[in-house]
């Protein structure tokens, strides 16, 4: 297809219930055969827009198409192209992990050879055949979510809803889930993402958009949305200087025995270079995403303050 | 001939995943669906000295019929709320009539056992014929697709599973304990007759209560129960097509 997979114009979104603001005059166009990262805290409308674009959730103004469909008028032809992976859902407990794939597939309407072929093949990608034959619940976290995610991805569905499908899990446990939205990302399938890991994102996200309050902040890859930040260098002083003495470099934050600075190149390498100097334990180096939340948002993704009026 | 080959696919499939798959992990499932109907069997039996049986065989059948809108209430309920199984689907070609109909099936395997004890005694009772099978099996489809549809409905509706532990006592206790279903309408006292008529039960069971020895009704009568029967399952299914929520608004 030419077209973007997802293209939202001034999306709306107001719940019924307690008439709150999830999603404002959103604008986003998201190309086709990549992986989008939607990233923002709890609240900011990520769930809320992925579950109107995977024709879940009804939209209450804008349009939003979904290759090439309207989510309002082209519901069963988007629905026939699609896979989702909701929040915090999970596997019938009753089901081994072959079964919780082959028949997804079967339920999709696919024939019993392809259906099997496809279900071999993803659990042998994913390293899921060892387990193929337990039953889900006897599965960990990560394994449950990785059965999860290879479920969709043995679909022949165009693109992939994935909504937080690695919240929860330990280190070890979130990256066996990346190496299966990884594969979705080496098919050229379109993988729409969300996350408030912005590591995550980084790591698997060929274009990103940060929500927040139910609007679009920044959207780009994530070079570009670098490249947007007044200042794209951080500097960490621990020791010596105080907080006046650096405050003319740039963007002052208090971090635990010193100050995170974020500055402009010649900025931060002309601090970093005083400080250490001075004796100061240094760093320096690019803005992180998580660096570029706190300066756009201006406060930390984990801040637990209420955004958004709802998912 | 393609698509109606794959909505049935997806039927099966959901009726094999919900119906057959569970009771592998547990098979005491598989009583659930007997002990009411079997309980009030033995009760009114012995209570009436064995004058209601009879009735309280139709009552059986037609309670366990209604049990599966009950069960697959909790069920969708569960699904959707707890494992967000509806959300899965609904981001796929099934559709929501496919999965209640899959989701139905499903609920008719628990109730083989229970039906299969109430055949055996419509059949060893001596009230067996072909007509009588014929006007059963009319019946129970019919009360069996109003459950559904009602089950599917309301369950949709629910924000949390327990929602389903106040309205299926409620909807038992309307539509299988109050109305005549276990008893002959002539046992209630007539000022409350009139009330009896606002179920469909009422008119499910006056017709099966022909078929198992009891007076049942006559002609015209059966015409009427038949009539409002069908008439009230093809509203429910209707308002489930048109109400239900699939998608969230």
């Amino acid at each position: 297809m030419t077209g973007p997979a997802i293209e939202a114009r001034g999306l709306g979104k107001i719940y019924p219930r307690g008439k709150a603001v999830a999603l404002s005059d959103v604008n986003l166009s998201i190309p086709a055969g990549i992986v989008f990262g939607l990233i923002g805290r709890n609240g900011a409308g990520k769930t809320t827009f992925v579950r109107i674009a995977a024709t879940q959730l009804m939209p209450s103004s804008g349009t939003l198409t979904v290759l090439g469909g309207d989510v309002l008028r082209d519901v069963g032809d988007i629905r026939a192209r699609i896979a989702a992976v909701p929040q915090e859902s999970r596997p019938l407990y009753f089901v081994t992990v072959d079964e919780l794939v082959y028949l997804y597939l079967r339920t999709r309407g696919m024939e019993a050879p392809e259906a099997r072929r496809r279900t071999d093949a993803v659990l042998e990608e994913l390293d899921l055949a060892a387990v193929r034959k337990k039953q889900v619940s006897r599965l960990s976290g990560g394994m449950r979510r990785r059965a999860m995610v290879a479920m969709v991805l043995a679909s022949d569905a165009e693109i992939l809803f994935l909504d937080e499908p690695t919240t929860g899990l330990d280190p070890l446990a979130r990256r066996e889930v990346w190496g299966a939205i990884r594969r979705a990302r080496e098919e050229h399938r379109t993988v729409l993402l969300t996350t408030h890991y912005l590591d995550e994102a980084e790591a698997l996200s060929s274009r990103l958009a940060l929500l927040e309050n139910g609007r679009v902040r920044l959207e780009g890859t994530p070079d570009e949305i670098r490249g947007r930040i007044r200042r794209p260098f951080r500097v960490t002083v621990q020791g010596v200087l105080g907080r006046d003495e650096i405050a003319a470099y740039g963007d002052v934050t208090d971090i635990e025995g010193g100050f995170l600075v974020f500055a402009r190149e010649p900025d931060a390498r002309e601090l970093a270079l005083r400080a250490l100097s001075k004796g100061a334990r240094v760093s320096m180096g690019p803005v992180t995403l998580e660096d570029i939340f706190l300066q756009v948002v201006g406060r930390p993704l984990d801040s637990g303050e209420p955004t958004g009026a709802d998912a | 001939m393609t698509v109606v080959r794959h909505r049935l696919r997806s039927i099966l499939t959901l009726t094999y995943l919900n119906g057959v798959l569970p009771i592998r992990s547990q098979p005491l499932y598989l009583i659930n669906l007997v002990a009411s109907p079997l309980s009030f069997l033995f009760f009114i039996t012995i209570a009436s000295g064995g004058v209601l049986f009879n009735y309280a065989v139709a009552g059986g059948m037609l309670m366990t019929m209604l049990s599966i809108g009950t069960s697959l209430q909790t069920d969708i309920s569960h699904y959707k709320q707890d494992l967000k199984l509806q959300d899965v689907l609904i981001a796929s070609p099934v559709e929501a009539w496919v999965y209640v109909g899959g989701m139905a099936f499903s609920e008719l395997v628990y109730s083989l056992p229970a039906m299969g004890v109430f055949a055996a005694l419509w059949v060893f009772g001596g009230w067996g014929s072909p007509a009588g099978a014929i006007t059963l099996v009319g019946v129970l489809v019919l009360v069996w697709a109003f459950a559904s549809a009602l089950g599917f409905t309301l369950a949709t509706f629910f924000e949390d599973v327990r929602e389903t532990f106040v309205f299926s006592p409620l909807i038992s206790l309307g539509l299988s304990v109050l109305p005549p279903v276990y008893y002959p309408i002539g046992a209630l006292d007539p000022r409350l007759q009139p009330f009896a008529y606002l179920s469909p039960t009422t008119y499910a069971a006056d017709l099966l209560h022909g078929v198992v020895g009891a007076p049942g009704p006559s002609f015209f009568g059966a015409v009427i129960d038949w009539v409002v029967l069908i008439g009230f399952t093809v509203g429910l299914l209707a308002l489930a097509a048109r109400k239900a929520r699939w998608r969230e608004p």
